[in-house]
């Protein structure tokens, strides 16, 4: 994994866009940011600017309205503002917020999507019980 | 506008607006020139120029296809069909699955349709 653990427990620090809040790790992107490649992460993800690839993560991702992502995108809730092309897998649950534009299939748990919000694709809700559930 | 869309299309217009209630079953397929409120059972395929509201414990398992809007409420369930509508509103809780195609949000009825939101409807088109 190519990220680094260099943050002292509980004070909300930034480095390497990586914040800590509330003892859980949040890997944190700007507007400018860029993304490519397969990212697998204990903690959560706020994606902005551009991600290509893979994101895998123990805790949320939460994609902002300016992001531009092709990817696949695995969390326990996931929250999608902005546009994304890939498949997404959501533990628990899968927010499309109004301005959201999504294509690709989904397998969620629970399901919210806001008027307004495109989606293409294939919806499937399953449970996960022997998935690779959050630590 | 597409002639082959009625000119009104909402929930107040002076298209027709059926209801399925609680207690009501369709087995079978169901075309509406109007809006659509299920809070039944629904076996089959429904179609509705306006919007599908699927409320209360409503069931639907098959294709849907809105015009213009569909609604799953929190303990609705939709269930293995295509589904095809301008606009989505899934809230949380409800029971959903299936194939999802959308077109743009559709803009006001009023204006012009560029040819996107057309394929929508012309498939369906010669059935009136």
């Amino acid at each position: 994994m190519d990220v680094q653990e260099a943050v002292a427990e509980g004070t909300a620090s930034v480095e390497n866009g990586e914040v800590k809040r509330d003892g859980r790790k949040q890997f944190s992107m700007g507007p400018g940011d860029i993304l490519e490649g397969k990212l697998i992460y204990d903690g959560s993800i706020h994606a902005d600017g551009k991600v290509e690839g893979e994101v895998r993560v123990s805790g949320n991702i939460d994609v902002a309205s300016s992001a531009s992502v092709r990817a696949l995108l695995e969390g326990a809730n996931v929250t999608l503002k902005g546009q994304v092309e890939g498949a997404v897998t959501a533990r628990d649950k899968l927010t499309l917020g109004k301005n959201a534009k999504l294509s690709g299939d989904i397998v969620v748990r629970r399901l919210q999507i806001d008027d307004g919000a495109t989606l293409n694709g294939h919806v499937r809700m399953g449970d996960f019980e022997s998935h690779t559930s959050g630590q | 506008m597409s002639p082959t869309r009625p000119v009104s299309n909402g929930a107040n217009g002076q298209g027709n607006s059926v209801v399925l209630g609680p207690k009501d079953r369709l087995v079978g397929q169901l075309f509406i020139e109007g809006d659509l409120h299920v809070s039944g059972t629904v076996d089959g395929s429904l179609e509705a120029t306006g919007d599908i509201e699927i409320s209360g414990s409503g069931k639907v398992s098959g294709a849907v296809t809105a015009y213009n809007r569909l609604v799953v409420g929190s303990d609705a369930s939709l269930i293995g069909g295509e589904v095809r509508v301008a606009r989505l509103t899934v809230e949380d809780g409800a029971t959903f699955s299936g194939k999802v195609s959308m077109g743009k949000p559709e803009p006001k009825a009023e204006e012009p349709k560029p040819a996107e939101p057309e394929q929508l409807i012309q498939p369906k088109a010669k059935r009136r």
